[in-house]
């Protein structure tokens, strides 16, 4: 959920001014999961579904990330349907509360509610980020470097782990090698890893307290022919959050 | 009609002219607008209702610690608005039933404009107070909370909104996923109010409940008339209850389990269990299954008696049958389009129902809800064809 945010995060201070060529998929995708890991972050997001016949559906949330993603609360305050519902992930979204404003009741889900799509989007809450996804879940390979929107970038592909549950077998995965930001990621399909099923394009990307930020980021879902598009609205990093914030008791306000 | 608009007139300037007495803080208001049609087969007619509900929302942060909501709910009635039990149920049970009595067993839908909830939480450091007419929610059954002795939801639309009720509730964080929670909901005597106190704590991947409760309760004696009142004989009791619940999550699985025994001061006591258990595949299918055993329901249909139908029509007791499954089977079917299924199925009797669902998103604010439900049991039995197979249609308007 945290890259609801930080869409694609780099702390500068953190990337080295080593040649490209000596780095493996291994230090790529670490980089870039640290960027994706900012300490605390905080800032509101709009998500707008575009389906197939053009239809669109807007929603503004607020989200407030600590410990590097590993606690995370999302409350949503667009539209009027969804106003007021919010949802907890602690111990990097192990555990997920939802909570339910009209009826004032909080539901533990288990980690499976993750492959279900964010308030009917082409994000699911695991397309959003938990933690280390990239790094717990899948093996890096970096592949020939290649040239995306004028960006000189590594190209690496990430393959499940075996112990994995993660809902692709494989990602394809652009950075960009100034900033370590993935412009582009392929998502393919959990059975047939020839089959892509998503891709998710990143741009508009600005310095935000330091760290370089994609403003804005598209999911094409393959399947049903629908995007999502994420603008950030506001975002900040390295901001105080207290741990009360992330309780039930904040949760339900 | 009149008085809804006076009602909505005045909310409006309420809120124009409180706002600047609420310390500055703005009073946001917001609701729905639901429009609904429920239709039912009995024999050889099909009833339908349809509702008109209004809900206004107002809500302001008094102060950083301090925020008031309320709402207030207008629902209005057309088609038929009287339903006859006795139209739903065999013979057999019905038999006994004097003529004169029978206008009486009917549950009546008159246009109502009512304060739902309205109350004030200040959240002080050590814990949160919360006064007045608000929602209690207990237990993590999804259809059923054995623990919750102030709701019943209803099998089809479990998520629906409960009514809220008066009471003072002072919640306690503990640290880091511990709590307590106590509550007085008074009635016309001590002895009588609720009372219930509730801690939860957090073991690895899952939340545990353990709640204590008393409230008043009325089993009423549908077998009897009382002609000087014109309703059934019922005495106040005390129902008290000992419960637990948990919630987490196993080999990949949610699951969660909830359970109560209550000790009746007239009646018999009885206990109720509910087990769960959901997943979500990776193609989105969501699936949830729920266990429910009520000890106060009959384990053979043929022991259903007006008092059992009664009794669960007018949510004194949950169950009818000791023993119910529910089965969720609910799919992403297209962008902003939910398809599915639930199977209520009672292993007591062997009759189920069958509902096929479905949610569309009209808009950003707009929502449709439908569902078809089809009884395939036998005369006589919790789900029985006649107890009235039939459908709703709900379209709901957020501002």
């Amino acid at each position: 959920m945290k890259k609801a945010l930080t869409l694609s995060l780099g702390i500068l201070w953190i990337i080295p001014a080593l040649p490209g060529q000596e780095l493996t998929g291994d230090d790529i995708i670490r980089r870039v999961n640290e960027q994706l890991s900012p300490e605390t972050s905080h800032g509101t997001a709009e998500m707008t579904i575009v389906t197939s016949s053009g239809s669109k559906r807007t929603f503004v949330f607020e989200q407030w990330s600590k410990n590097k993603g590993e606690k995370n609360l999302v409350r949503y305050h667009e539209p009027s349907r969804v106003k007021d519902q919010a949802v907890l992930m602690l111990n990097n979204a192990d555990d997920i509360w939802m909570f339910f404003p009209r009826t004032q009741r909080v539901r533990k889900l288990a980690t499976h509610a993750k492959k279900q799509k964010m308030q009917g989007s082409d994000f699911s809450y695991e397309d959003m980020g938990s933690g280390d996804a990239f790094v717990e879940e899948y093996e890096a390979e970096r592949l020939e470097d290649e040239e995306i929107s004028g960006y000189d970038c590594f190209k690496l592909e990430l393959v499940r782990k075996q112990e994995s549950d993660s809902s692709y077998s494989r990602l394809i995965v652009w950075v960009i090698k100034e900033n370590f930001i993935p412009i582009a990621i392929d998502y393919y399909d959990e059975d047939d890893p020839a089959r892509l099923v998503k891709r998710l394009e990143q741009s508009e990307f600005r310095i935000v307290d330091g760290i370089p930020t994609a403003m804005k980021a598209v999911m094409h879902n393959k399947n049903d022919n629908t995007q999502t598009e994420m603008t950030l609205l506001e975002v900040a990093y390295n901001v105080s959050l207290d741990d009360s914030l992330f309780t039930e008791r904040a949760l339900k306000r | 009609m009149n008085k809804w608009i006076f009602l909505c007139v005045l909310l409006l300037l309420s809120s124009l002219f409180l706002s600047p007495i609420l310390s500055g803080e703005r009073v946001e208001i917001f609701g729905y607008f639901e429009s609904q049609f429920m239709g039912a087969g009995i024999k050889d007619r099909f009833y339908q209702l349809y509702t008109n509900k209004l809900r206004v929302d107002l809500q302001s942060d008094v102060s950083e610690t301090i925020t008031f909501s309320a709402n207030f709910d207008y629902i209005n009635y057309l088609g038929k608005k009287q339903w006859n039990i006795l139209d739903f149920l065999t013979d057999d049970v019905t038999a006994s039933i004097p003529r004169e009595a029978r206008p009486f067993y009917v549950i009546a839908f008159s246009d109502e404009t009512f304060l739902d909830n309205a109350y004030i939480k200040m959240r002080f450091k050590p814990f949160d107070l919360i006064v007045g007419k608000q929602q209690i929610s207990l237990g993590t059954g999804y259809v059923w909370n054995p623990t919750d002795i102030f709701n019943v939801k209803d099998p089809l639309d479990p998520t629906y909104e409960q009514p809220g009720h008066t009471a003072l509730r002072v919640e306690v964080p503990l640290g880091s996923g511990s709590s307590l929670t106590a509550l007085y909901s008074p009635e016309e005597e001590w002895k009588y109010s609720a009372k219930l106190i509730r801690y939860k704590n957090r073991v690895s991947h899952f939340d545990f409940h353990i709640i204590a409760a008393e409230k008043q309760w009325v089993f009423h004696d549908y077998t009897r008339l009382d002609t000087a009142t014109g309703g059934f004989p019922g005495k106040p009791q005390k129902r008290s209850l000992l419960g637990a619940d948990t919630a987490g999550e196993a080999f990949g699985l949610g699951i969660w389990a909830e359970f109560a025994y209550n000790w009746m001061e007239e009646s018999k006591d009885f206990c109720e269990l509910v087990i769960g258990g959901d997943y979500t595949f990776d193609f989105q299918t969501y699936v949830m299954v729920e266990y429910y055993r009520n000890t106060l329901g009959k384990t053979d249909h043929k022991n259903y008696g007006i008092n059992d139908w009664m009794r669960f029509y007018a949510s004194e007791q949950k169950a009818i049958a000791r023993d119910q499954v529910y089965l969720l089977i609910q799919h992403p079917a297209m962008a902003l389009l939910d398809l599915g299924l639930i199977s209520v199925y009672s292993l007591s009797d062997g009759s189920a129902a069958l509902v096929p669902t479905l949610r569309y998103s009209l808009s950003d604010n707009v929502d449709v809800f439908a569902y078809l439900n089809v009884n395939l049991g036998g005369a006589g039995k919790v789900f029985g064809k006649n107890t009235g197979s039939g459908g709703l249609l709900r379209v709901r308007v957020y501002f």
